[in-house]
């Protein structure tokens, strides 16, 4: 019997562990000279209701770290980048964000992939004094701004007004919001709130489901009652196919139009939603139909070089996710080789960090897939209207909309 | 709110409390032959979407063979669990057990992210087509089969407890495992069977849903902890209770969007739970003796 117990107890600790280890560096290929790495945190969601944003926001960054040091790191630096999960769960990416700082004494941390975890990290952040480019599109992380959080994708504060004046010039001024009671939704929320008196455009029902619910069926059926034009959904995780099936089966007359946001780009969603997904418009960046950017661009370029890249080693191309973290990891590598290549004299929390809040926030014209990004003092998101387009799923593929 | 919409709320109450009640058959029928709770339930509800859309996706089978392939292969994860995870503690008290069930949920959680991966995945429905209109209602082709499984289901478990065999030694188990040994039935064995039920049920449930729903890894934790409210609301006891639970916690939900808020919807149903809790300790169909001490 003790014998057993003890078996069992190593078991026990073995997977400890193997826990622990979960936090690997990926070492720097090319570096050559035996110059310091400069660290970089990661804090996705790999596991939890956005491991599926998550997962690809790793292999976006994964793909350009090895490119990078290949290329023979930063002025010989090699980049060493340390991935954690925050299981879609605010306290864990707080976790991630202590360990990060305190043991691995990063440079800068790219993440989170939610906005309540992004939030959640920046009582960690503003202690250690270390910069974060957030992968969320939650209007919050740069509207309540904070001089050492940076953001990728498009906030709601852009995405909202470029829906509204689409909906308007389709003429469409009656709409249900239906919103996920997590972070994203509730953000999202707030802000179509705040701006539909102004476009003219009025709100008939104001609905939420909680993220990981499977049946939207009563809260459409309520919206139903109200008859709007539109349903407005707000839900970046799996639910958004399902209000998509709820939807066609509430409305078998189609009566409703079911609009999204940028969270919907992904091919999950078609393929989940099946044919009730016909006809659904939602705004996003260029990368889901390179062609938009324009072919002689260079934006065009960088995209569809990231995308033979990004399919060629996972072979599946990339999502708007994927885009963010692209984004991301080359806003900070850039920083990087503008930064005063030696550390800092620790007056920063004492981690030793380059000094890289100031080189991210003087990022000007850095053509991403997301759009171009020009940083400044008031502004840490750096995008426009004009880096969105409305795309409009027709026999299962994006296209883009009228 | 009108009669048509009515129904319709209705509607989605019943359909949610079917897969609810489903899941709830798994943990009364652990329940009683183990006095255990399951943990791991949802798990199999979670495998039985993901291997079916695996046999599709990796093996190419058509969907008439993956469902029943992953209800099979689901039933080996179910009888594997029993005899390799409980069964070595079988003399320890039922907490042991029950956390055992937990550290099982987590491992079956784990392994499916890492063969799966972590995207949702879509099962095409049973049979393809527009919604059913039903007086002013709609009602969409695959919640008919999660109704008629699920009547199939209550049927088939009481052919079981009634007229096998089986059945009796099952119900002997429930009632003392010693007595029923003495009488020689085998127990072990009868425990073994009962989670291989239980997985079934599951992964029944797993591959009905996973048309309207899409399925992923992750699905189990939270099907679980409804099925497992349905089950207490019900009263842990027999087939029919585990139904009526579900029923009632999938209309209570529904209805609480209808007339009150969506956002609060699973705080009302909780609150629904524990006043069954307090006014009818033994659930709305179970004993209301209490046990003296």
């Amino acid at each position: 019997m003790a014998r057993r117990w003890t078996a069992l107890a190593a078991t026990a600790v073995i997977t400890a562990a193997l826990a622990l280890t979960g936090c690997t560096g990926t070492p720097g290929g090319g570096g050559g000279a035996a110059k310091e790495p400069y660290r970089i945190g990661v804090v996705v969601s790999l596991t939890g209701t956005y491991a599926g944003l998550g997962v690809p926001e790793r292999n976006a960054i994964e793909l350009e770290v090895e490119r990078a040091n290949d290329a023979g790191g930063i002025d010989g630096h090699p980049i060493m980048v340390f991935f954690e999960d925050d299981a879609t769960d605010p306290a864990k990416a707080q976790a991630a964000t202590t360990r990060l700082i305190e043991q691995v004494k990063v440079v800068a941390i790219i993440g989170a992939t939610g906005t309540g975890q992004t939030m959640g990290m920046r009582g960690d952040i503003d202690r250690a004094g270390i910069p974060q480019v957030s992968m969320a599109g939650g209007n919050a992380v740069t509207a309540q701004f904070d001089p050492l959080v940076f953001q990728t994708p498009w906030p709601n504060r852009i995405v909202v007004p470029f829906t509204l004046s689409y909906l308007k010039k389709q003429g469409v001024t009656k709409v249900a919001l239906l919103s996920d009671s997590g972070g994203y939704g509730k953000d999202g929320r707030q802000v179509v709130l705040d701006g539909v008196a102004k476009a003219g455009v009025t709100i008939v029902a104001d609905e939420t489901f909680n993220p990981g619910d499977t049946d939207m069926s009563a809260q459409l059926t309520k919206i139903k009652a109200a008859k709007p034009q539109a349903v407005w959904m707000w839900a970046a995780g799996k639910e958004g196919a399902i209000i998509a099936k709820n939807l066609q089966q509430i409305d078998a007359g189609g009566s409703m139009r079911l609009i999204g946001t940028p969270g919907n780009g992904r091919k999950e969603f078609v393929e989940g939603a099946g044919d009730s997904a016909e006809g659904f418009t939602f705004p996003a960046g260029r990368i889901l139909l390179p062609e938009s950017y324009g072919t002689d661009t260079e934006a065009y370029k960088v995209a569809t070089d990231f995308i033979a890249r990004y399919t060629a080693k996972y072979s599946k191309a990339p999502d708007i996710f994927a885009g963010h973290a692209y984004d991301a990891i080359t806003i900070v590598i850039d920083a990087l080789k503008r930064a005063d290549a030696e550390p800092d004299d620790g007056t920063l929390g004492g981690t030793g960090a380059v000094k890289l809040r100031g080189p991210i926030e003087t990022t000007k014209g850095l053509v991403g897939v997301g759009g171009t990004f020009t940083y400044s003092a008031t502004d840490h998101n750096g995008l426009t209207e004009k880096d969105l387009v409305m795309y409009r799923v027709e026999s299962g593929a994006w296209k883009l909309a009228e | 709110v009108g009669g048509a919409e009515l129904l319709q709320f209705a509607i989605a109450g019943l359909k949610n409390g079917a897969i609810y009640a489903l899941v709830a058959l798994g943990f009364s029928l652990v329940y009683a032959s183990t006095g255990v709770i399951n943990f791991a339930q949802g798990e199999f509800y979670m495998l039985g979407g993901m291997v079916a859309v695996w046999c599709m996706r990796a093996l190419g089978l058509p969907l008439i063979l993956a469902v029943p392939a992953a209800v099979a292969v689901t039933v080996g994860v179910g009888a594997l669990v029993e005899r390799l995870a409980l069964r070595p503690r079988r003399s320890e008290p039922a907490l042991v057990l029950i956390i055992i069930t937990v550290g099982v949920s987590m491992v079956l959680q784990s392994l499916a992210r890492h063969l799966f991966g972590p995207d949702e995945m879509a099962l095409p429905a049973f049979t393809a087509g527009p919604s059913v209109p039903f007086l002013g209602a709609a009602i969409e082709r695959q919640t008919l089969w999660v109704w008629g499984l699920t009547a199939l289901a209550l049927l088939g478990l009481w052919l079981l407890y009634s007229k096998t065999k089986l059945g009796l030694a099952m119900r002997a188990t429930a009632v003392s495992h010693d007595a029923s040994r003495l009488c020689g039935v085998d127990t072990a064995r009868v425990v073994m069977i009962t989670f291989a039920l239980a997985a079934a049920l599951g992964a029944l449930a797993g591959v009905a849903v996973a048309p309207l729903t899409q399925t992923a890894y992750d699905v189990g934790a939270r099907i679980g902890l409804k099925g497992f409210a349905a089950a207490i609301v019900g009263g842990l006891g027999g087939p029919v209770a585990a139904v009526v639970g579900g029923l009632v916690l999938g209309l209570v939900e529904s209805m609480s969007v209808a007339f009150i808020s969506s956002t609060y919807k699973d705080a009302i149903a909780l609150i629904v739970l524990l006043g069954v809790l307090f006014l009818r300790p033994g659930g709305l169909l179970g004993r209301s003796d209490r046990e003296k001490v």
